[in-house]
């Protein structure tokens, strides 16, 4: 999905280069001043509105962080236009591979921090690590408790699916790392990572990873979990709203209603190679009396449609595809199961987009009362 | 579910009496003031320990109800003793047929109030309906929007999946009915209380009908949304965790995992006639590559355990059955799935139990500590 967006700087090129040129302070008496984040313009091609996943970040949080920057005003040539395309994954991998050693650094004051405070008989226990669920988008859907520990946390780690609202509400001097996931993405950098969580952990800093939705459902937690846990440390999970129940009460869509549905599925569209052919078999999927939701499932789509109708279920099951579901920029595609991958090709949707496929689709007051207004664009905002 | 509850009245038959005795005074200047709830103190007859879902409203919200008991007091003999056991269903009918007559006089108030307003130039707009999922229990898993919504409800109708925690949240001066359905709830009740949520949005009120969970997830919300929305009224919905969410992050199982689940499926254990059959045909639920989840389960769980080792999940599958999942209360049967039912009887586990069934409870099961 990451291939959509290009990268670019949304700036012009003078604010850079000024940036570039000044350092900023470090102060190792009290690190925690130390904002460290690092983030790129990401702007969809195909989307005339904003995402609002990504692209507020860039200006503001660049002049807060330029001292990362005057080291890569080193390694490469300066822009000179916005629309000059940085390879993504070596740039991705270069954000984390910069920021390591200043985090490296902060981790250093904390430990030493924590050594005074045991000889002052201050009590120091270790660290706490949460997998956090930040919902579908809007900040609004946060839990209580997923509010109290971000805005606790001293260092959170997101990825593009976590919505700069969400994102705002860090406390000031919090430090964010973004860690998102491109494909051939390093696993080098990955196993970095885990190592740079679980040393914080050790000196008693409260990290929070923050996911997209709910953390166990398709958010790869268990395997954050899995790790973490291996080197002994205990994660503690905060559900959130997953894509699905999000979207589906912005729509007024019932997963399970009494006659029509009485079971939801979810799926991933995820294929394991990245290519078109979704991961599991669709067999047992193609269930009349069940509403499937799927996440991720743009690119596997019409392999997946197809084959849900060769395995029974109706052409014309109703079917709705969300993209940025309860953001401002949400935008849907009502449709047959049969035109589906069409319209959404016509509307040129983007990820991160849930595809909702049932009867139960049409029981929501936004779906279009003929099979000719099958092709309107709903806002549901 | 609700034949495992016994109906009993939790304190001594003093206060009891003395609460019958005086009657609340009704001031129609400030209808919102007049606090309306009632809510026996259903206490499970196989958990010793209190239930979180009910048992706290039972006498704090019984003193400020009393004058419903007044009325009541002439209908049926006093008990006297904690002991009896009242007829759930006649209860639950006789305590919304009280209360109806009452939020009807509000009603009239509402209006009356609302007509003064219209004719002082005052913006009147039509109510706001919420259909509002409040998690699983735990207060700290609702949303900040849900949280809003409740704290400016006018009217909150609730059921037994709301916890107590979560009702504590209202306004001091909003009025709570309890709409729990019962095997057998008479329908002409349940058209009543539409026909009232209607009348409440009409006359400018915030009405919010409180889910446990998620609404749009075996909640019902569809059918209630309907009704509403025949009526023109606009009913939004604010998502909840669902159990199945909720429960996973206290437990942390994942419930899809790489090489282990690519899929996660939401069942109910309902049968149509409340019997023990589970309503939907587990073929193609027994996917030993998808998670299992299945909502209100317990009574339905043997004949589909059964039917789904049939289908061809393995015997040796692991299995959790989590009682009053994410409160104190919380209790956890782990198993394999060709024992799971017989360890649920010996544990005399109740509802609301959430029973997850893949291979994503393995990793679980070493490390995790039984409590029973």
């Amino acid at each position: 999905m990451a291939l959509l967006y290009r990268l670019s700087f949304s700036s012009s090129s003078s604010p850079l280069s000024s940036a570039c040129n000044s350092i900023k302070q470090f102060n190792p008496i009290s690190p925690k001043s130390f904002i460290c984040s690092l983030h790129f313009n990401d702007t969809s091609s195909s989307s005339s509105s904003s995402s609002p996943f990504t692209e507020k970040h860039s200006f503001e949080r660049y002049q807060r962080d330029q001292w990362v920057y005057s080291s890569l005003q080193h390694n490469r040539p300066e822009p000179t236009s916005p629309s000059v395309s940085l390879d993504a994954d070596s740039t991705r991998r270069n954000d984390i591979a910069l920021q390591l050693p200043e985090l490296k650094k902060l981790l250093q004051v904390l430990r030493e921090k924590r050594e005074e405070d045991r000889v002052g008989a201050e009590k120091c226990g270790p660290g706490n690590v949460y997998l956090v669920g930040t919902g579908p988008g809007d900040p609004d859907l946060l839990t209580l408790k997923a509010m109290k520990v971000i805005q606790k946390a001293d260092l959170l780690l997101y990825d593009r699916l976590v919505s700069n609202d969400v994102l705002d509400l860090v406390a000031p001097n919090a430090r964010l790392l973004y860690v998102g996931k491109t494909a051939g993405y390093h696993s080098r950098t990955q196993e970095e990572i885990h190592e740079l969580l679980l040393s914080f952990a050790e000196v008693g800093a409260t990290v929070v990873r923050l996911k997209g939705g709910d953390p166990l459902v398709f958010g790869r937690g268990g395997e954050e979990m899995d790790f973490l846990q291996q080197k002994g440390i205990q994660v503690k999970v905060i559900p959130g709203i997953t894509a699905a129940s999000g979207i589906a009460a912005e729509l007024g869509i019932p997963l399970t209603h009494r006659g029509v549905a009485n079971s939801v599925r979810f799926l991933t569209g995820h294929s394991r190679k990245g290519g078109t052919d979704p991961l599991f078999v669709a067999e047992n999927a193609a269930d009349p009396d069940s509403t499937l939701v799927v996440y991720m499932g743009l690119s596997t789509l019409p392999s997946l449609a197809l084959k849900l109708m060769h395995h029974g279920l109706p052409p014309h099951t109703p079917a709705a595809a969300i993209e940025r579901g309860t953001t401002p920029q949400q935008r849907i595609v009502f449709s047959e199961l049969k035109d589906l991958a069409d319209k959404i090709g016509v509307e040129e949707l983007v990820s991160p987009t849930l595809i909702i496929i049932g009867k139960v689709v049409s029981l929501s007051p936004f779906w279009p009362i003929s099979s000719k207004e099958a092709t309107c664009l709903a806002e549901a905002k």
